[in-house]
């Protein structure tokens, strides 16, 4: 074969990557389903880490806060609030769920998680 | 072969094939599409289960129904109220605690009903009930949760704030304000008031239905009722269906055993309770059920 055609192979090999890249990413990605919560929407994690705080101001339950926003992902929980607020103060959430969130932050930075008694 | 190596056209379209198949390979398997920005319907079940948990945790607080239906809403559940009474009943049947399970069914009382009930533990039940008109409409094919919408919907009650830390604490709804409703007074014990054969072949053999009443009639839920026999007991709650009415609950007998009823607030112990033998347009015996209705006096 001549260079000529190994180029025109080549050529048709490249069209055929892109498209087949194009394709998977765009036309037709891989769909998600049952995912975690640590990929949520920011705006869908604030709202989760509100419904926590509004939980919390009832129950001043500490462990069970922590433990809901465990589900976010690694950070720590005040990690996780502080983020939330900086989101909240960012995104004009009125000032009765700032109120809440710093009230969870604080609850947060005060917890110390149980020991687990060893044998 | 030789017609093959020789042909360029076939050259093309092969490579053009093996670029595609390449292609796919890279986009599908080695770097497909990083999900981020996920929406709560698409959560695995166990993670929605924990979802639900804190809307209800969280509506528990601050009894905002349009915040906790538009929150509930953003999981796209077929039946939201459903969803929330079986993970309800799932929770009981797994022996979490009532306490625990108590908002979950509350929250799906609520959503059924379209007003807030307040059980406040130790007191008496308080309704506040809205105009349907007045409650914020949600947009089910809307799952963007823009900080406007947190301002529409911000409904929570300040109360708990500007209150005297001595003062009674009462819970509000959104302006204009709530009509109260007192249902049951504390402690005013449930009557037998009618107990009736159900003969439907439709229905499990030998299921016990109770439905408990406040003096007004209207159902009340959250009332622990207590089934004995002689070789055990069960204890269930009313209001876990609310698609069968707020005060209602069931049990299913086995034939030929005796039990007792009792309402947990109060009530009196109703003995000799079994199912009843039912006969079918053919002349076939089976199994029938039991209605018990209770209201408070």
């Amino acid at each position: 074969m001549t260079s000529s055609t190994w180029f025109k192979i080549l050529i048709a090999l490249t069209l055929g990557i892109t498209a087949g890249v194009i394709y998977g990413w765009v036309i037709d990605p891989i769909e998600y389903t049952d995912i975690t919560p640590n990929l949520l929407r920011d705006d869908f994690r604030a709202d989760y880490v509100l419904m926590v705080a509004e939980a919390n101001q009832m129950e001043q339950d500490s462990e069970t806060a922590a433990r809901r926003l465990a589900i976010l992902g690694s950070d720590s929980p005040v990690q996780i609030v502080t983020s939330t607020l900086d989101f909240a103060i960012k995104n004009n959430f009125t000032q009765n769920d700032v109120l809440l969130l710093q009230g969870l932050l604080t609850a947060m930075q005060t917890y110390q998680p149980q020991a687990i008694n060893g044998p | 072969m030789r017609l093959f190596l020789r042909n360029a056209t076939l050259h093309l379209v092969l490579a053009l094939l093996i670029g595609l198949g390449l292609g796919l390979a890279y986009s599908w398997l080695i770097a497909p599409v990083t999900y981020v920005d996920a929406n709560p319907a698409i959560l695995r079940a166990d993670f929605k289960d924990q979802y639900r948990n804190v809307i209800a945790a969280s509506y528990a607080a601050s009894h905002d129904l349009a915040r906790a239906r538009a929150r509930i809403n953003l999981l796209s559940d077929t039946d939201p109220v459903g969803e929330l009474s079986a993970q309800a009943q799932r929770m009981l049947s797994a022996g979490e605690p009532f306490a625990r399970v108590q908002s979950l069914a509350q929250l799906a009382t609520d959503l059924q009903q379209g007003f807030v009930t307040i059980l406040i533990p130790g007191t008496p039940f308080i309704a506040v009930i809205n105009t349907p008109t007045l409650e914020t409409p949600f947009n089910a094919q809307e799952t963007l949760i823009t900080p406007s919408e947190f301002i529409e919907l911000t409904f929570a009650p300040t109360s708990s704030f500007e209150q005297t830390p001595f003062a009674p604490q009462s819970i509000f709804t959104p302006t204009p304000r709530p009509t109260y409703t007192l249902i049951p007074p504390q402690g005013a014990p449930f009557s037998l008031v009618a107990q009736e054969p159900v003969c439907d072949p439709n229905l499990l053999p030998g299921l016990l239905q109770i439905t408990l009443l406040d003096e007004r009639r209207r159902q009340v839920s959250g009332i622990e009722i207590i089934v004995t026999w002689a070789a055990g007991d069960d204890r269930f709650f009313t209001g876990f269906k609310p698609e069968l009415g707020n005060g209602y609950a069931d049990f299913v007998m086995q034939a030929d055993t005796i039990y007792s009823v009792r309402v947990e607030r109060g009530g009196s112990l109703v003995p000799n309770i079994s199912a009843p033998t039912c006969t079918d347009p053919n002349g076939v015996n089976y199994i029938g059920g039991l209605l018990l209705t209770f209201q408070q006096t």
